[in-house]
């Protein structure tokens, strides 16, 4: 009975030991991990290449232990003492490294602790093996339907007609010299007019849509997605087209401003998979490295920003040369919304054009569109509005709309 | 009869198939004579221009300044390897005059437009490109409030922003100089506060720049 008591007694000990250790090795790799994204982070990522080395394996790389702690502490001392290894290394990446004096052993070793562990973890990639969301397009079944219930009514007709046929041939009464339906009147006129509906309303809506671009997606030169971009990545529509709120046009951005994010970024690890508008995948990492040779760029090397070419984008909005329209004046004095005219490009991969920009459209908005007076120092010369809206002159739920301070006369877009 | 109708059928299949929604296309344009611009625009090609003899290039003359903006930074960008202009920048001054309330705003929504995306909206290095080390962006952004970047001098911070710094690009391209510095007022004033000196942000501010 002792033996067992002192037995269980060893086994709880051994428990506890071991439970210890193990809280005690969590706590390790937590204190790396704050140690390094406070000091290390900002110059060194563990699987890539950034300002300075990936820290991956490091370990492995430096012969010595000592001379590694020595060189976080004083990264140049290391160099002066003509350490191969530490002189290759900054010829490599020639940036300095700074000192770490205030590190201790165990620090340092937490730190290697959290690369270590870091390094381990096998790489996310994208993960979406649904494919692309079909989207339902019952437009097909529905044409299939009509097409068998047409088949299908043509055919009664005729079981119809046989019958009455056969029924008049048994009543005794002469049969009619049957018409067949192509030159029967009433079939010839039904078409006629159907034919004369279909046609006409495809052709004015073909007349109307000639010169006018709803909807056009056109493959860029780069599969550049907003989705990721502007939606996941939740970069502001003016970080990029920053003219729109200063010129008439809202501008494309250079290479230089892609490459602002892309000379860290360099492949696509986002969790949804990117599909063209046809639903073929596209290999986020490789439109990338399409990026790169426009841009001259080779990762891991210093961008000389003078060798980039241009991207040649495709222009998918486009109003005629007989129309002024302004950005800024919407965008900055206005506030409106990119998204009002653009539709929602932060969930488009593709870019199409959302609305037709037909002068019809404009005059809606401009009809039915506040004017927002209010903290905005374009409109403070709209005094008469501004003491009507007070004395209650006119509704203030209802504001005054753009028509109103000259928003639709002629001259505003056409001159 | 039976043949027509098969032709039919086949004709109806390949529109149906055919049609995709997708539009690569523009489109066609009737009289497109008022449509096109005779003028040049903005991205029209113009490298036929020099074959006229009209000299064109879409960029400023040299040295000459935009009305209302600052003057440019007396710095050029240090080689690779070397650093002696970002240790120089330390000594030049922010040319603004501290922020009024407005300006500070509009500070504000320049930052959270070009900066907030890596260095965060709180400027705590954790914007949404980081996000912990979750997001895309390899290297984590300077944590702009802290020990290290609020001794940092205005000039310095300017050096970055113009020219860039290890893993970021040059600004120049997307902020005018009088938004960068202003900016700048702005992430001072931002550090200031974060401090928790009773100070006015816009005092704190004024301080910093006349101590160069």
């Amino acid at each position: 009975m002792i033996h067992l008591s002192r037995f269980a007694g060893k086994l709880i000990f051994g428990f506890t030991l071991a439970f210890l250790l193990q809280l005690g090795n969590g706590a390790f790799a937590q204190d790396g991990k704050a140690l390094f994204s406070a000091n290390c982070a900002s110059c060194h990522s563990v699987t890539k290449k950034s300002t300075g080395p990936a820290l991956a394996g490091v370990e492995d790389r430096w012969p010595d232990k000592k001379m590694l702690h020595a060189w976080i502490r004083n990264s140049q001392a290391v160099i002066k003492s003509g350490y191969p290894y530490a002189v290759n290394l900054y010829n490599e990446y020639k940036i300095a490294m700074n000192s770490f004096t205030s590190f201790s052993d165990a620090d340092i070793d937490a730190i290697l602790g959290y690369i270590k562990t870091e390094a381990a973890k096998k790489p996310e990639g994208p993960t979406n093996p649904d494919g692309p969301v079909a989207e339902s397009d019952n437009s097909l079944l529905f044409g299939i339907l009509t097409l068998v219930l047409a088949v299908v009514a043509f055919i009664l007709l005729q079981v119809n007609s046989n019958l009455r046929k056969l029924a008049d041939d048994k009543d005794g009464i002469p049969a009619q010299e049957p018409v067949p339906f192509w030159r029967n009147k009433t079939y010839i006129a039904f078409v006629a007019v159907i034919l004369f509906l279909v046609g006409g309303f495809f052709t004015v809506k073909g007349a109307i849509g000639l010169g006018r671009t709803q909807n056009y997606e056109p493959k860029q030169p780069i599969f550049y997605s907003h989705k990721v971009h502007a939606g996941t990545n939740q970069i502001n529509c003016l970080y990029c087209h920053g003219n729109a709120q200063e010129s008439k046009q809202a501008t494309i951005p250079s290479v230089n401003v892609c490459m602002n994010c892309h000379m860290s970024i360099n492949e696509y690890t986002g969790k949804d998979k990117l599909f063209n508008a046809e639903g073929e995948e596209v290999n986020g990492t490789a439109e990338i490295q399409k990026l790169y040779k426009y841009a001259g760029f080779t990762p891991g090397q210093p961008w000389d920003a003078s060798k980039a070419t241009p991207i040649e984008w495709t222009r998918i909005h486009n109003l005629p040369d007989h129309v002024y329209f302004n950005h800024s004046q919407h965008v900055a004095a206005g506030k409106v919304q990119c998204q009002t005219c653009h539709g929602e490009i932060n969930k488009m991969d593709e870019v199409k054009q959302f609305a037709d920009l037909s002068m019809g459209w404009c005059i809606n908005c401009h009809r039915t569109t506040q004017v927002q007076f209010k903290d905005n120092g374009y409109y403070s010369i709209y005094e008469k509005y501004h003491e009507n809206l007070k004395n209650g002159k006119f509704d203030s739920t209802k504001g005054i709309t753009v028509e109103m301070i000259g928003g639709t006369e002629c001259q505003k877009c056409h001159y | 009869m039976k043949k027509l109708s098969i032709i039919f059928v086949l004709a109806a299949g390949v529109t149906i198939v055919g049609c995709s929604d997708v539009k690569r296309k523009p489109g066609a344009v009737y009289m497109p004579d008022m449509g096109d611009s005779r003028a040049y625009e903005t991205y029209a090609d113009h490298k036929h221009l020099a074959d006229s003899g009209i000299f064109y290039n879409n960029r400023p003359v040299n040295g000459t300044i935009a009305r209302g903006e600052e003057l440019p930074f007396p710095l050029a960008k240090d080689a690779v390897g070397d650093s002696t202009n970002y240790v120089a920048s330390k000594a030049i001054p922010n040319p603004l005059p501290a922020l009024n309330a407005a300006e500070l705003k509009e500070a504000e929504r320049l930052y959270l437009i070009n900066c907030g995306i890596c260095h965060g909206s709180k400027l705590d290095g954790n914007g949404p490109l980081y996000k912990g080390g979750d997001g895309p962006y390899v290297a984590k952004p300077a944590q702009l409030v802290g020990a290290q970047y609020d001794n940092m001098p205005d000039g310095q911070m300017f050096y970055s922003v113009q020219y860039g710094k290890n893993m970021m690009g040059s600004y120049a391209s997307q902020l005018s100089r009088k938004q960068r510095w202003s900016i700048i007022h702005y992430i001072k004033a931002k550090q200031a506060e974060a401090k928790g000196g009773s100070a006015a942000p816009a005092a704190q501010d004024s301080t910093s720049t006349a101590k160069k």
